[in-house]
């Protein structure tokens, strides 16, 4: 399955999930116009990639400095879809980063760890200047 | 709209909230652009300002949850109304600060019609303790997207979870525009 790559902007995230070497990564900022729209085409081809999958161990890595309200649901369905894929057998590895004392950002990650316990979560508190 | 009529309009009402340091202040349309661009600036004018690094967080927060509801909110719209993109909206947005607590202040012209429910909204986030509305997050991240929300709902909740007191809001009428009301919110970081 093709790369599906998308380029940052100033208030939207690059998303670059590589399906053939099983990596997916989202990083930057995230609060675009309307996130519906800019996570629901990415959620589709998600959905498809991680249908194919079986016994596939599969990594993620999530870096964002901030992500809006509406972002913050489109999230809670990437999640849902990693942990229906990890029911199916996968095992899906989620690097979640983000700023040390960002307090907002790590209790949205431990919540999605409580919620989607399938998920293989490790948290990684980053220094930044 | 009258753009000057707004402006003076808010600038007074603004003026008694806060009579401190003033750290941004927009008044005019509000678009993605804009709003990136202001977050930009916001985001350097705090970090200048002194402010602890997790009051700027909530202050840049509150300040994007804000402007969004004017990109998609406002009464004052210079795009069409079939279109869902690419929106601009007029509205205002100040984040001051005053013995020590910093204030952000936003408005935008409303519906009429759309006011009663507002209201009810954000007055019953009034009462909600922080566990609260750390619950109501949570469950609307589960629930469906309401019916003509352009986003998760979960903006108000997101401003009052991060915000040290109860949010203040009003609803001023617009003798020039009758059905149409300004709406304004407080929050203090």
């Amino acid at each position: 399955m093709e790369t599906l790559y998308i380029g940052a902007t100033p208030s939207s995230p690059e998303v670059n999930f590589d399906f053939a070497k099983h990596h997916l990564s989202i990083r930057g900022e995230s609060y675009p116009e309307n996130a519906a729209a800019f996570y629901g085409e990415i959620i589709k081809r998600l959905r498809e990639y991680l249908g194919n999958c079986s016994q596939t161990r599969i990594t993620v890595d999530i870096s964002l400095a901030y992500f809006n309200s509406s972002s913050t649901k489109m999230l809670f369905n990437i999640f849902e879809a990693f942990n229906s894929a990890a029911t199916a057998g996968n095992e899906i590895v989620l690097n979640w980063y983000h700023d040390e004392e960002d307090d907002t950002i790590l209790e949205f990650g431990q919540e999605l760890h409580i919620d989607f316990p399938l998920i293989t979560f490790f948290d990684h508190p980053v220094k930044t200047a | 709209m009258n753009t000057l009529h707004l402006a003076k309009d808010f600038s007074a009402s603004f003026e008694l909230a806060c009579q401190q340091r003033v750290i941004f202040y927009y008044v005019g349309y509000f678009s993605q652009n804009v709003v990136a661009a202001m977050a930009d600036a916001v985001r350097l004018q705090l970090e200048m300002s002194g402010v602890n690094s997790s009051t700027r967080r909530k202050l840049f927060s509150s300040f994007v949850e804000m402007a969004q509801n004017i990109i998609h909110y406002s009464a004052d719209s210079l795009t069409p109304s079939d279109q869902d993109n690419h929106e601009m909206r007029h509205g205002s947005v100040c984040i001051c600060e005053k013995e020590g607590q910093y204030l952000l202040q936003c408005a935008n012209p409303i519906d009429a019609a759309a006011a009663e429910g507002l209201r009810e909204r954000l007055q019953s986030l009034r009462s909600m303790t922080l566990e609260e509305i750390k619950q109501a997050c949570r469950a609307s991240l589960r629930a469906e997207t309401p019916e003509g929300s352009k986003g998760a709902g979960l903006g108000f909740l997101t401003v009052a979870r991060d915000s040290s007191e109860p949010l203040e809001f009003d609803f001023q009428p617009l003798e020039a525009h009758p059905g149409t009301v300004m709406f304004n919110l407080k929050a203090t970081v």
